[in-house]
């Protein structure tokens, strides 16, 4: 099961209808969800994630069980730069942090982890943040990670401010990252 | 890049309305303004009646079974859609006086106009359609 915060039944429906309602879903989805659309046609393959980039949203994957596919997209803000100043002021490259001997906290959507993270780093949603924080050790040395380094910077921010004391937000972020890619689905 | 897909539907088949409202819907899904000028024929695809009796061509009729069998929505829930996200109708001026045809004939809320009206809209289109 991979985690979704909005569902769209779009089985047995011929193209351009799954498009159709993706669009129309996609008006109840807030910024930075994820929507799961669940479909029969073969092409909505192509079809969602052509659609995600003529209109700007993150196609994160699709898998299929038993003829069924289940496609997840997140919703982005096309107005919105993706360059969004970063003002945390510890960042470490993708590389040291690889390399380094910290903890890689990825606070992508559940969704955009499962599809694909760095071998042995946790995930916690950016949204999820603050009431999971006992899982983390103040102590320890913490990289965080998103898409772009955006969440990420915000992220960093709030751990600081929680007392933690070894924080770095990791630049560019998974948008970088060439190495090997551990995932939860097929 | 232009935002706009401009549509030319000149035939009045069963298969040219498909072609012409699944790219028209797909591409208003897409967050970009269509229009459609229907003119000759393909003023049967906007006909109140025309557009639930439109015809496969010749020989063609076995594809009935796999048109019922695919899930494929049919033409008037497809025109309905269409206007929904906005697509445009222009209704060929001209060949509705040729034909004896008044708005009333067509579905709610279609222009009409000529050549030039079209071309208006097609003229910073990309692409531009013709079916």
């Amino acid at each position: 099961m991979v985690k979704s915060d909005v569902q769209l039944d779009a089985k047995g429906l011929a193209c351009p209808m799954p498009i159709v309602k993706t669009k129309k879903a996609m008006n109840e989805v807030a910024e930075g969800q994820v929507l799961e659309i669940q479909a029969t046609d073969k092409g909505s393959v192509a079809d969602l994630a052509a659609w995600s980039k003529t209109v700007g949203h993150q196609y994160i994957g699709s898998h299929e069980e038993n003829g069924v596919f289940y496609h997840y997209i997140r919703k982005c803000n096309p107005e919105v730069n993706e360059a969004v100043e970063k003002t945390f002021e510890h960042t470490i490259s993708n590389e040291e942090a690889l390399n380094g001997k910290g903890l890689i906290l990825d606070v992508r959507e559940a969704a955009e982890y499962t599809f694909g993270h760095i071998p042995g780093a946790k995930s916690i949603p950016m949204g999820e943040l603050a009431e999971r924080l006992t899982e983390l050790n103040k102590d320890e040395t913490i990289y965080v990670i998103c898409r772009t380094g955006t969440r990420s910077d915000l992220a960093a921010k709030q751990l600081a401010e929680e007392g933690f004391n070894n924080i770095y937000n990791v630049l560019p972020g998974m948008t970088g990252y060439e190495g090997e890619l551990q995932k939860e689905v097929e | 890049m232009s935002n706009k897909v401009a549509i030319i539907a000149s035939n009045g088949g069963l298969f040219d309305a498909y072609k012409v409202f699944n790219i028209a819907t797909a591409a208003a899904a897409s967050e970009k303004e269509v229009a459609i000028f229907f003119t000759f024929e393909g003023l049967n695809l906007i006909h109140k009646q025309g557009m639930h009796g439109l015809e496969m061509p010749a020989g063609k009729e076995h594809f009935a079974e796999g048109f019922a069998n695919s899930g494929v929505p049919a033409i008037p829930q497809l025109v309905e859609m269409a206007q929904e996200l906005g697509v445009k109708f222009i209704a060929c001026q001209m060949t509705m006086d040729v034909m004896g045809l008044t708005k009333a004939d067509f579905v709610e809320d279609i222009e009409v106009g000529g050549a030039v009206t079209f071309l208006e809209f097609a003229k910073d289109a990309a692409p531009t359609l013709t079916f």
